[in-house]
């Protein structure tokens, strides 16, 4: 296969773990829930789906479990934020702080102070018959983990949910008026914990993701600020479902470009290309994040009783 | 009653000095090692830690390990272990030097083992309390590098790295000039790819990809120096074999012997850190630990290759060997 075709192979599976961390992110925010700590969440998701993909030795387990954990880290964000009115920023670092930690605590637990390497079987990749067969593209995009067809299927939902359902209307409707959304008879503070079920939901199993289709076996930190990086895929995906789908495959595509290059051994040292995907983000955000495009009551608190 | 009260007496201080005593002779030594790696990394952070514990069992001492650090915890995890009473710190890699030295300057009483440090480090101790564990970087690549000249292909090795360590270069060096070397003695010409670097221990995806991109540039024998990053390489070399139905891309492990772990391992480069610690412990116990440098050799038995795959032909093994001896009496590549 040529260079630019595996380079293309390699950007979609470094940018799928990012896009379901980043469309979780997009649910939050929809609803005025800024969390930042995708890091967190994604990282006791990684752990999770990992140990009981282990245990059962079904991935598909594992991922569920995944989200299911990060769900239940997230509700002390949710609590928080919703009905303590706390500070999201604040909360969201706790989550970054503690859920690594959480996970680093059970995998102790569970594996003991071994130097034994565990590792899993991999989800299995499902190729399309007839598509996977189209040059160039098939290899791309019809024969992959299912994982790869539900993140792309999640795009499609999120763009039209958004844009063409009454429901995605007035879920974002809490996110930009939350006040004028509850004179429409929109049930707030739902909707603001649903969108935090969906959100560590989906960045749950965004770490299950690396864990059970990607490596299969479980770092410390194998997360590596991809929590972050959803983060500024979603400013630089303005908000939208196909806006974060392109972020997040420019981003994946940054990183599988400084690897590729490295390995190129152009002459060129190889700090130069490891920059890459950071100055990237930096260009990116300096462009597109200049312009406040996101959800207008993005990190408000919300009272019912004020006015 | 005077005679009554007299022999309580005895026999009670008798009773109290007793313990003393025995606790004076049976002192309860403990070493302690921290690593920025896992310990269950399948590589470097695994092969230090069963070191460690081989060490202290045959010492009879207590150990304790904190891993997956940050490189801002590296100085408080190190005197943590010191304000504990930690009568060794191991710290198993370069990248600790000046948290070492820091540390070795505010207890002077505890001793610090650095593996793989400089071996002008301990020099820089004022008080003397560092020794620096030294395996000879330029031999370990040697011993990879011999394999790999012989058993590759395609004429196209490679290497990875976590991080630009000095050692790091080192066994680059090495395992690239054997390996053209040994070629060279066959009449081939064997291209090495330029060291890459994941800029971490942890990052097992990044090994994947560096391997998948090594691969599709014809490289078909991998060592490494990258702890999980290493792991995250034979995954994606297994995966290849198996997707071409035969295993014909290989990886050579460090710095011990996991011969079977993965299907591509073909040998391991292993470093005997345990005896180098056991030096370490025995120097404590004396009260003559300090200020030197323990190497590691193929002389001295500190560096050895592991045990060989039936991958590698018998004929390709009995080549090896004769490298291996050829390293042993100072005659390779003279």
């Amino acid at each position: 296969m040529s260079f630019v075709a595996n380079l293309l192979l390699a950007t979609v599976r470094m940018a799928i773990p990012l896009l379901f961390i980043a469309m979780g992110e997009l649910y939050s925010e929809r609803a005025g829930m800024v969390n930042i700590g995708l890091e967190g969440l994604a990282a006791i998701g990684s752990l999770v789906g990992f140990l009981v993909s282990f245990v059962t030795g079904n991935n598909w387990i594992g991922i569920l479990c995944g989200a299911l954990a990060a769900i239940a880290v997230n509700m002390i964000y949710a609590f928080a934020t919703i009905q303590l009115c706390a500070n999201h920023t604040v909360y969201g670092m706790a989550m970054n702080i503690f859920a690594p930690a959480l996970a680093s605590f059970i995998y102790r637990v569970y594996f003991g102070k071994g130097s034994d390497l565990s590792q899993i079987q991999l989800m299995k990749g499902i190729a399309i018959p007839g598509l996977k067969d189209i040059p160039f593209l098939g290899d791309l995009l019809f024969n992959q983990t299912p994982m790869v067809y539900i993140a792309f299927l999640l795009v499609i939902f999120t763009v039209i949910f958004f844009k063409s359902t009454r429901a995605g209307l007035n879920y974002k409707a809490v996110g930009e008026n939350p006040k004028a959304a509850a004179t429409l008879g929109i049930d707030v503070i739902k909707t603001k914990y649903l969108a935090c079920v969906i959100c560590g939901a989906l960045a749950g199993i965004g770490g299950a993701y690396l864990t059970t289709c990607y490596s299969n076996t479980y770092t410390e930190g194998n997360i590596a600020g991809r929590g972050f990086i959803a983060l500024a895929a979603v400013i630089f995906g303005r908000w939208s479902g196909g806006g974060i789908l392109i972020a997040c495959l420019f981003f994946g595509f940054c990183d599988a470009l400084q690897i590729r290059l490295q390995v190129a051994s152009i002459g060129i040292p190889y700090q130069f290309f490891q920059m890459i995907p950071y100055l990237a983000t930096v260009l990116a955000l300096s462009i597109i994040g200049g312009r406040k495009l996101g959800p207008k009551a993005s990190g408000k608190p919300y009272r019912k009783e004020e006015r | 009653m005077k005679k009554a009260l007299a022999l309580m007496l005895t026999v009670s201080m008798t009773a109290l000095a007793f313990p003393a005593f025995t606790q004076a002779e049976a002192k309860d030594y403990k070493i302690a090692m921290i690593c920025d790696s896992s310990i269950n990394d399948g590589g470097w952070g695994a092969a230090c830690y069963n070191a460690m514990v081989a060490a202290a069992e045959e010492n009879s001492w207590t150990f304790e390990v904190t891993d997956s650090i940050a490189q801002n915890e590296y100085y408080e995890s190190i005197v943590s272990y010191c304000s504990l009473g930690y009568d060794i710190i191991y710290a198993p890699g370069n990248q600790y030097t000046d948290a070492v030295l820091q540390a070795a300057e505010e207890y002077p009483d505890v001793a610090f083992a650095l593996l793989n440090g400089a071996a002008t480090t301990p020099d820089e101790a004022v008080n003397g309390n560092v020794t620096s564990l030294l395996p000879n970087a330029q031999q370990i690549g040697w011993i990879a590098g011999a394999l790999a000249g012989l058993m590759t292909k395609t004429n196209t090795i490679a290497f990875i790295g976590g991080m630009e360590l000095d050692t790091t270069l080192g066994k680059y060096q090495g395992y690239a000039e054997a390996a053209k070397y040994v070629a060279e003695q066959d009449g081939r010409e064997v291209s090495v790819l330029d060291p890459v670097y994941a800029g971490s221990f942890d990052a097992s995806d990044k090994g994947i990809e560096f391997a998948k991109a090594m691969m599709d540039n014809g490289a078909d024998v991998f060592f490494g120096d990258a702890s999980a990053v290493d792991s995250g390489a034979r995954q994606a070399i297994d995966e290849a074999n198996k997707a071409a139905g035969e295993i014909k891309v290989f990886d050579i492990a460090q710095p011990a012997d996991i011969l079977g772990q993965n299907e591509c391992i073909i040998c391991s480069q292993v470093t005997d850190n345990s005896a180098m610690i056991s030096l370490c412990m025995k120097g404590v116990e004396e009260g003559t630990f300090g200020g030197e440098t323990i190497y590691g050799t193929l002389q001295n038995g500190g560096l050895s290759a592991g045990a060989i795959s039936d991958l590698v032909p018998a004929e390709v093994q009995d080549q090896y060997k004769e490298y291996l001896q050829q390293m042993m009496d100072e005659k390779f590549m003279a």
